[in-house]
């Protein structure tokens, strides 16, 4: 084993690149990016359980029913939120950033936000901008 | 060990660029795997899910990501052994109930090749050793060529004989609804087809695919209560050869004849040749399935291209091969892929494979993966 730093050994480069990739979002994924640009939110509900999901996949993780897509007009709330001193590359960030977890009265999951105003778990929020993440004002 | 059979499967069309999300493609073969068995996710002990490298979905931590179709909540394990694992996640399935921890498993096995641009090939650029090989910067193409062309000097096996396997095996996927890449060629087609890397052609190799498949495995108590027709899994293998491919004998598929074996003493199975009525051997390129003929000792080393002009192999012939029409005829999303040639066997012994069925009447049937480095084989021995 060689642990001196300073000795000289052969290095070869490499790296691992695939240029880029191409991700679906499912048929329902697809109709819930198409509704967000007409601000709205849609879930899912499950044809066999009932439980609704946000965002909407295909199916039920809990009892493989198809979702049903339907407007979710459930309160958006603030789930839990985190704000952020330093970027990924570890340098300070001029301006934190608040981002938080948004779920909707009575459905299971939610979405990410970028959040404005002074937050607290359980308020709600107003939905600025409908995008993935999120812009999120507390109201 | 406890016996296992079959009693549901299912699977998802084979195409490129499906809409689909992976989780909800393995959603879609498990749900109709469980209709098939009679069965609702809450009667499942246990999820196993199978898929090759994570770079094909362009997602890491795959199989926790797979989960969500049906393991979550539950008891879940993953296998992988690269293009191996099809055949790999029915046998995990196996011991799982073999062993006695679970009564009702479900094995899902799902991949989708299309999301990484421009090509899925670029996936294999990380498998080569960084000092001796990736200077080179081979791709798997490449290997299989220098494979294929070292198995056609040992034993004079000309480039024609070999296409004949991608026309049988397109020829056969005319009957499957799930295949993707079904024709009617002839060996000329294949010949004339683009060079991709001599001596291998374009219509030698399987497709880039998205697609899934699953399968439902239960004790005996609990198979013969949900079927009359069971399938019994009879025996399974799995080994290593050498992982460095330039240490290994390239004219021949040694990694498998060691699973087979494995495989075969478990079914009693002493000549493979005779007691063998129909066999799914792992096909991604033509080449591969006589290859693996041999390395199932089905055919003597060299003589499965003689077997196959005969018609041996044929649908209608003493000993058919891939009749689902294989990864030629049907796709090749990996994992899934494998788990389609098990499925295929089952079918053809529960006599349910509708248009594929074969012609004969068949008891003993085997599948076959193959993959990793090209030295990880699996096998899996059925009855009906």
């Amino acid at each position: 084993m060689a642990w001196d730093k300073s000795a000289k050994s052969i290095q070869v480069k490499g790296e691992m690149e695939v240029y880029e990739y191409v991700y679906t979002a499912g048929k329902n994924g697809e109709e819930f990016f198409k509704a967000l640009k007409d601000k709205k939110i849609l879930g899912g509900r499950c044809e066999k359980c009932g439980r609704v999901f946000v965002p909407p996949k295909m199916f039920c993780e809990y009892c493989f029913g198809l979702l049903k897509l339907e407007e979710i007009k459930g309160k958006p709330i603030i789930d839990s939120f985190t704000v952020i001193y330093y970027d990924n590359d570890g340098k300070k960030l001029e301006t934190p950033i608040t981002v938080g977890f948004i779920s909707f009265e009575g459905v299971e999951g939610g979405i990410l936000a970028y959040v404005e105003g002074v937050p607290e778990i359980g308020k709600e929020v107003e939905i600025l901008e409908y995008n993935i993440p999120l812009r999120v004002k507390v109201k | 060990m406890r016996k296992v059979g079959i009693i549901g499967a299912g699977l998802t069309l084979f195409r490129r660029r499906m809409l689909e999300t992976p989780q909800e493609l393995a959603y879609i073969a498990a749900s109709r795997a469980l209709d098939e068995a009679g069965l609702e996710l809450k009667d499942i002990d246990c999820v196993v899910i199978g898929s090759a490298p994570d770079a094909f979905d362009g997602i890491h931590m795959k199989g926790e990501y797979l989960a969500k179709a049906g393991g979550e909540r539950k008891m879940t394990s993953r296998v992988y052994v690269g293009g191996a694992t099809g055949v790999m996640t029915a046998i995990s399935a196996w011991y799982h109930v073999a062993s006695g921890l679970c009564e009702k498993v479900l094995a899902i096995a799902e991949e989708k090749m299309s999301p990484a641009r421009p090509h899925p090939q670029s996936v294999f650029k990380y498998i080569w050793d960084p000092i001796t090989e990736k200077p080179l910067n081979p791709n798997l193409i490449w290997i299989f060529a220098m494979e294929m062309h070292r198995y056609m000097a040992k034993y004079g096996i000309k480039k024609e004989d070999i296409a004949l396997v991608s026309v049988k095996n397109k020829r056969n996927a005319m009957n499957n609804p799930y295949a993707q890449a079904a024709a009617n060629i002839t060996v000329d087609d294949v010949l004339n087809s683009e060079v991709l890397v001599w001596p291998v052609n374009r219509l030698d190799v399987s497709p880039v695919s998205d697609g899934a498949a699953a399968m439902v495995l239960a004790t005996e108590d609990i198979v013969r209560r949900y079927t009359d027709t069971p399938v019994w899994i009879e025996g399974v293998g799995w080994t290593l050869d050498n992982t460095s491919w330039p240490g290994r004998e390239l004219a021949y598929p040694r990694y498998l004849e060691n699973a087979a074996r494995m495989a075969y003493k478990m079914a009693k199975i002493e000549r493979p040749d005779k007691e063998i009525d129909v066999v799914e051997p792992y096909d991604p390129f033509d080449y591969k399935e006589l290859h693996h003929l041999e390395g199932l000792m089905i055919a003597k080393k060299g003589e499965a291209p003689k077997l196959l002009k005969e018609g041996v192999f044929d649908i209608d012939g003493d000993i058919p091969s891939s009749p689902s029409g294989g990864l030629l005829g049907v796709g090749n999303p990996i994992a899934a892929a494998g788990l389609m040639k098990t499925i295929s066997i089952y079918w053809q012994l529960k006599g349910t494979a509708g248009k594929m069925q074969v012609k004969k009447p068949v008891h003993t049937g085997v599948a076959q993966a193959w993959g990793d480095l090209m030295q990880a084989a699996t096998v899996i021995v059925m009855r009906n």
